[in-house]
């Protein structure tokens, strides 16, 4: 699979998606998104209006009210949670703000977590943790520690991590939050070279204007679905 | 004197006698007791020293002290009790002789007695009444005649101890028949009793840790016998009195349930030695005031008239107590009794007064 | 601020406060038990020697010349002198009492409690008593012998005693005299007539005049002693009960301590935890200005509050324990030691202050570390985002402290003891213990390092090895506590195991004989009797015995002295030797380990002792053999040899091999009526098993309240271990998150944490039993032979280690496994989102 062709069917693709709070507020309705392989999407909105609920109903982590996902073809509402799981294990990626790298693995066992979890032989999979770590400018640091990076070398390894198992599709949930705009923008210009360089689809969503500048689409979350940014 | 006798006889009572009763009689190893007889001489120096033959003898010291100008009356006795105690008994614990001592003071400005009492059986040189001389040892109280006949007693505890020598001043004079003393209607109701008059008395007395130099005069009882108290006896009164000039008066009655006299008797030696002998109608108690114990209820004549009857024609000595409170507590080895210094016009010395608390019943 | 900490981690705080309760409670309910049997054994005693100041006793049956008695009641500062014969006696029915001849008026002043009722200090109202004073045929009982002997005031009993038989008329009770305790009054000139002590005493007691100097007439009675008589004080009398029953205080107290050093460990886990997930708010706090002294005083307040929570609830729960240990084990705890009834609690305000002391000492101790972390909290990096808990510096942990600690311990172990308490062993211990929790974090690490090349381990497998290998520091906290009880257990479990079974082979190899005689003190056999006896057909060889007590130094008890051994054979075969032996040229003698130790002698030393003409014999030491029996000291002489020195040739113990055949009972049966009449009743008689059975019997039920409390300590660790698990779990929820993201199932999360949680336990397991069976070295071979002068051979207890190890595996699986499911009942979306 890590080496297999790009796949054809579309990363993503949402119909009718409504989800509410379970309090009974509805946080968004009639929302739908189609994307190409390999196509970046920003979504941007106001605090509180559901973006970090869409990322976790497309990762299969949360379950929506009406509507449909489906993720490299496959309809989630169609897998039970282990399916689901392996469905994120093998074709999702994921970037977080608090980066969420483990403090007692090595970079590289962080990085090669992914491959580990889908049971590639651990040569292998360090090796190619040990390619993504030279990608995202960690050379040779794969046998150091978290404790012993800084933030933005923390968010690099997240990304080598959200990228070593080739997903068709990257979640990034504010993956610049925690940095200075300095490291955000080196940060930002890294994600999206990884990202054309694998070809994955990714969904970024962020408060960041610049964030959004470097996707290829830029939507904002409103109550009524995604609208096109600026509108 | 049969006040002192009934009074060991008590302590027999409470604490011999049942054993006595019980295997003295019909069990091999009782004790016989030697009878007391009339006809027997008394001889001294052997008869101030012990009779262990008989069931009870005493050594009874009674007198007054000026201590630093006060008067204060005392009191130091000995008893020693043969028991029923199996005679086969090779022990050297055998309890066949129980030596008992008591001391008390009566001081005015105390108001009451302050009394010490001991009681051992006797052996190992610890409590002992020898035979021959008198010679009486209980711990550290001891009351013994040494040279020239002195009499030296001490005896006490931490609240006051008595250290004196008693100087006879007069030979000894012999109660009843030539020592021979009737106590009851039955002639075997007596005992032997002689009396010494007139000690004086030269000592200290100690109370609280302070030596008080004492001078004095005294009167020593010493009575054996072995046979009890009429059966009719509830209790008895006597009386010794050193009398101004060197005569001594001894009267007492033996009491029944009514207070009427069992029996009565007594004497009066003059100064010149001349001596009566009472019969029992020579004698009377009179009652002119009594005390009630606020301890026990107990009611003392404690003034009394005595009357007698002499050659020389009737006599009375008004007795009037020292003070009041004298009542002493023996319990729990002997009785409750009043037992006080006195004085008369022309003479002073000790009432006794026994059975007013609760009868003894022997 | 510390209440809504609290407040946040109810659990972890309740624990470690429950921690410190428990410690406390255990100590304190130990301390007080304790305290109220000794003082209703004191009252015991005060009861049968009165309230004499002083006593003098004899050292054996045989008592002391009564001349004794007016001497010592002639001494300066003595008031009254009482003597007493104390006979050993039994009823026809063979019920044994003791029976004491008494002068009632000595008595009187000097022990009132041993006359009846009123007795000569009882007024008019003392009939029956009074007629007891003197009457030769009179006895008082006290109240357990008459309920013993089933007979009522009014009846007659026939006393055996000292070879003599005399009957008496009860006339009373004894009520002065508490709890079970046998005993008759009868006057002294009647216990000298009737049972052949004429010119014999047992006893002295004295009362002292008020103020007097009471070690000047100490010295002025020792001066006049013979050597048969020794001078006792109530408190040297209490002296030796304490040292009866110290092996077992000792034991119970250090079991206290265990559970309170637990708590001291489990305030350590629960503070570390807290001080770890407040890292960010110690820094805010930092940033806005606290300074960094601030941060150690707020962890120790902390540690405070929680130490005196824990302490007074400790105290509460003792003395709670204490009455109900007292209701239903009794004032030894199952222990045996003290014989008497129900003591009434004894409350010691001041012990009751200083176990609350060391239980508040222990939860600031535990404190500490965790406020010196927290003290050093680098405001900037905890602020900044991502490096919550586990951030722990990978570097390698070092040993060296606790090396060092454990070479101090081992050091330590080698000292004397001080004051005759093995305080280097117990250091030795605390050393130990020290240095191997301190070790954890070393330890885990070399312990899954060859784990950690395991070939292709499933997923959960291989994230929880590397959790451990990466977070040692964290492993450490959550086990400290368990390793530390369970370490302590295992070495008093070792210990206990291995006195048991040395006390088990000791009792085979003492007792080889088929059946056993002892007749009652003052009972003896002459050669002519002896002589009867052996002629039984029943018995194939009979070998007689003597035994007494003997002073060989004025200021330690008497040593017990056996003459023994069968013609043609040494006296020491057949003994449980240990060490090297000699055949020496004199007299040759065994003396017990006990003795060895106390009196510094050893295999070829010559010694002389006080019996014989001249009371000069010279023996020389041929060997040493195991006693458990007497921690005064015994020895073994050859009864020939006994015999030629002192001439005594009566015997009153007998060690009987019976022919073949022949059915033991039977055996008794033909020997009893081969004694002499008057004293076969006093003669008992036992088979080796019996009293193995019995002694056996003694000893499990002393330590059945060993075993609980272990239980109880076992169980506090395992607590700990719970809610440490929990909370560390619980903190990783974002792990979690993470990991449900990425790609991870649930189950296998469970399987993770299962596997964390049981190598944490089989580690906490492995260092527990390791030094545990380290320290227990220290108990058998400094702390026992230093305290009780004898020695025991290791046996491990393997069915309760393995259980241990079990149980301990399956407790840190099993918590970590339960923690783990409330950490992903909360969604994994919420887990990832940054909000702390």
């Amino acid at each position: 699979m890590l080496a297999g062709p790009p796949p054809l069917a579309p990363p993503l693709k949402i119909a009718n998606l409504a989800k509410s709070v379970p309090g009974g507020r509805l946080l968004f309705s009639n929302l739908a998104l189609d994307m190409a392989p390999g196509e970046i999407v920003a979504i941007m909105g106001e605090s509180g209006v559901g973006k970090s609920t869409l990322l976790n109903l497309i990762a299969g982590l949360d379950r929506a009210d009406t509507g449909r996902i489906e993720i490299d073809g496959a309809d989630l509402s169609t897998l039970d949670d282990d399916a689901r799981t392996g469905l994120r294990r093998d074709r999702i990626g994921f970037v977080f703000q608090a980066f969420h790298i483990l403090p007692h693995l090595t970079l590289a066992q962080n990085v090669a977590l992914p491959l580990i979890l889908a049971r590639r032989p651990e040569a292998e999979a360090l090796r190619a943790a040990t390619v993504m770590l030279d990608q995202v400018g960690l050379s040779g640091r794969g046998q150091d520690f978290p404790a012993q990076v800084s933030g933005g070398e923390m968010q690099r390894i997240a990304l080598a991590r959200a990228l070593v198992h080739r997903p068709a599709l990257v979640l990034a949930d504010e993956p610049t939050g925690n940095l200075d705009p300095q490291t955000a923008d080196v940060i930002l210009a890294l994600l999206c070279d990884q990202l054309r360089a694998s070809g994955a689809a990714a969904v970024i969503v962020t408060h960041s204007e610049r964030a959004a500048a470097a996707a290829d689409r830029v939507l904002t979350l409103t109550a009524h679905g995604l609208v096109a940014h600026g509108r | 004197m049969i006040p002192r006798r009934a009074f060991a006889g008590l302590l027999a009572a409470n604490l011999i006698l049942p054993a006595g009763r019980s295997q003295a009689q019909d069990r091999a190893g009782a004790p016989v007791f030697a009878p007391v007889r009339p006809g027997r001489p008394l001889s001294f120096p052997a008869d101030h020293g012990a009779h262990p033959d008989f069931r009870t003898e005493w050594w009874y010291v009674t007198g007054w002290l000026q201590a630093q100008g006060q008067p204060i009356g005392f009191q130091i006795t000995f008893f020693r009790i043969r028991t029923g105690a199996d005679t086969r008994n090779p022990s050297a614990f055998a309890p066949t002789q129980v030596i008992f001592a008591h001391a008390a003071i009566s001081d005015p400005a105390i108001g009451r007695l302050i009394h010490a009492q001991r009681i051992a059986r006797a052996g190992f040189g610890l409590a002992q009444a020898k035979v021959g001389d008198m010679d009486l040892v209980l711990d550290d109280w001891r009351l013994r005649r040494a040279a020239g006949g002195v009499l030296k007693a001490s005896a006490g505890d931490q609240a006051f101890a008595l250290d004196l020598s008693l100087a006879p001043t007069q030979p000894p004079l012999l109660q009843g028949e030539r020592g021979f003393s009737r106590k009851g209607p039955r002639p075997d109701q007596s005992s032997y009793y002689y009396s010494l008059p007139h000690l004086k008395v030269t000592g200290a007395l100690t109370r609280e840790g302070r030596r008080i130099p004492v001078t004095g005069e005294a009167w020593m009882d010493q009575e054996w016998s072995s046979t009890l108290l009429d059966a009719r006896a509830v209790g008895w009164d006597w009386a010794g009195i050193n009398l101004d000039g060197g005569g001594a008066l001894t009267a007492f009655q033996v009491r029944d349930g009514k207070g009427a006299a069992v029996w009565a008797g007594g004497s009066l030696r003059r100064s010149d030695g001349r001596t009566t002998i009472f019969a029992p109608g020579d004698v009377r108690f009179v009652t002119r005031r009594q005390w009630r114990s606020p301890r026990t209820g107990a009611r003392y004549p404690i003034a009394r008239d005595i009357q007698v009857r002499t050659p020389g024609g009737p006599r009375v000595w008004r007795l009037e107590p020292l003070f009041d409170d004298q009542e002493l507590d023996s319990r729990p080895i002997g009785p409750v009794y009043w037992e006080g210094a006195v004085r008369t016009e022309g003479g002073r010395g000790y009432l006794e007064l026994t059975g007013y608390d609760a009868p003894l019943a022997l | 601020m510390v209440l809504g900490e609290w407040r946040a981690q109810p659990g972890r705080t309740l624990a470690a406060i429950l921690a410190i309760a428990v410690g406390v409670g255990l100590g304190l309910a130990i301390h007080l038990v304790n305290r109220s049997a000794l003082d209703e054994f004191a009252g015991a005693i005060r009861s049968v020697s009165g309230a004499a100041d002083l006593q003098v006793q004899a050292a054996s049956s045989a008592g002391f010349d009564e001349d004794l008695y007016p001497t010592l009641a002639r001494l300066e500062g003595v008031a009254t002198a009482s003597p007493v014969v104390e006979l050993r006696a039994r009823t026809d029915r063979g019920e044994p009492l003791t029976v004491l001849g008494l002068d009632p008026l000595r008595a009187a002043a000097v022990t009132p409690n041993l006359l009846g009722g009123g007795a000569v200090g009882g007024g008019e109202g003392g009939v029956t008593t009074a007629e007891a004073v003197f009457d030769l045929d009179a006895i008082t009982l006290s109240p357990a012998a008459l309920q013993q002997s089933g007979l009522r005031v009014g009846d007659r009993v026939r006393l055996s005693a000292a070879g003599q038989s005399a009957s008496f008329r009860i006339v009373g009770v004894l009520e002065g005299v508490s709890g079970d305790r046998a005993l008759g009054v009868i006057d002294i000139a009647a216990a000298q007539w009737r049972f052949d002590q004429l010119g014999r005493l047992q006893r002295l007691d004295l009362r002292l005049s008020p103020g007097v100097d009471r070690s000047a007439v100490e010295r002025l009675v020792q001066e006049r002693l013979p050597p048969e008589a020794a001078l006792v004080t109530p408190q040297s009398e209490m002296r030796r009960t304490e040292s009866l029953s110290r092996a077992y205080r000792v034991n119970l107290q250090m079991l206290a301590l265990v559970a309170l050093l637990t708590g001291g460990f489990l305030v350590y886990s629960a503070q570390s935890l807290s001080v770890t997930r407040r890292r960010p708010q110690f820094a805010l706090l930092r940033v806005l200005g606290l300074p960094a002294r601030g941060m150690l005083g707020q962890v120790l307040i902390e540690g405070v509050v929680l130490g005196l929570a824990g302490a007074a609830l400790g105290v509460v729960l003792g003395v709670a324990l204490a009455e109900l240990a007292l209701r239903l084990l009794g004032g030894d705890l199952g222990g045996g030691y003290f014989s008497g009834g129900r003591p009434p609690l004894v409350f010691t305000p001041l012990a009751a202050a200083i176990i609350f002391g060391l239980g508040v000492a222990i939860a600031v101790l535990g404190s500490l570390f965790p406020a010196l972390q927290a003290e050093r909290i680098p405001a900037a990096v905890a602020l900044k985002t991502g490096s919550g808990e586990g951030a722990e510096t990978a570097g390698q942990p070092l040993p060296w402290i606790s090396l060092g600690l454990l070479a101090a311990g081992g050091l330590a172990a080698l000292g004397p003891p001080v004051g005759g308490v093995p305080l280097f062993g117990y250091g030795a211990i605390a050393l130990i213990l020290a240095g191997g929790v301190g070790a954890m974090p070393w330890l885990a690490r070399g312990l899954l390092g060859p784990l950690r090349r395991l070939r292709a381990p499933p997923p959960p497998i291989a994230l929880a090895i590397a959790r451990l290998w990466g977070a040692p520091r964290q492993a450490a906290v959550a086990l400290c506590g368990i390793v530390a009880s369970t370490s302590l257990m295992v070495a008093m479990a070792v210990m206990v195991n291995s006195f048991r079974g040395s006390v088990e082979d000791w009792l085979i190899q003492i007792l080889p004989a088929d059946i056993y005689m002892r007749l009652d003190p003052g009972l003896t056999l002459d050669p002519e009797a002896q002589a009867r006896l052996a002629a039984a057909p029943e018995a194939a060889a009979i070998e007689f015995r003597q035994s007494f007590n003997l002073r060989l130094s004025p200021d330690r008890p008497p040593v017990q002295v056996s003459a023994r051994g069968q013609a043609g054979a040494g006296a020491g075969e057949g003994l449980p030797l240990v060490g090297r032996q000699v055949t020496p040229e004199g007299l040759p003698v065994w003396i017990s380990e006990p003795m060895a130790r106390l009196y510094d002698l050893s295999p070829g030393d010559r010694l002389t002792l006080p019996i014989g003409p001249g009371a000069q014999a010279q023996v020389t030491v041929a060997g040493v053999w195991r006693d458990y029996s007497n921690q005064f000291g015994a020895l073994i002489l050859d009864q020939a040899a006994y015999t030629r020195l002192t001439g005594d040739a009566g015997r009153a113990e007998a060690a009987m091999t019976l022919a073949p055949g022949v059915e033991p009972a039977t055996a008794i049966e033909a020997f009893r009526a081969r004694l002499p009449p008057l004293i076969a009743p006093g003669a008992d008689f036992a088979e080796p098993r019996e009293i193995r059975a019995v002694a056996l019997r003694i000893f499990d039920r002393s330590f059945a309240v060993t075993y609980a409390l272990e239980a109880i300590a076992i169980l506090v660790g395992l607590a700990g271990v719970a809610t440490t698990f929990s909370a560390q779990t619980l903190a990783r929820r974002k792990e979690f998150g993470m990991l449900r993201h990425v790609g991870v199932r649930r189950g296998q999360i469970m399987q993770m944490l299962a596997t964390e949680g049981a190598l944490l336990g089989a580690i906490g397991a492995l260092a527990g039993l390791t030094l545990g069976v380290v320290m227990s070295q220290v108990l058998i071979h400094v702390v026992n032979p230093q305290s009780f002068n004898w020695t025991m051979e290791t046996r491990l207890p393997w069915p309760l280690l393995a259980s241990l190890a079990v149980a301990l595996v399956a407790t840190s699986a099993g918590a970590a496994v339960l923690a783990g499911r409330g950490a992903l009942a909360d969604s994994a979306v919420r887990a990832v989102r940054e909000d702390w």
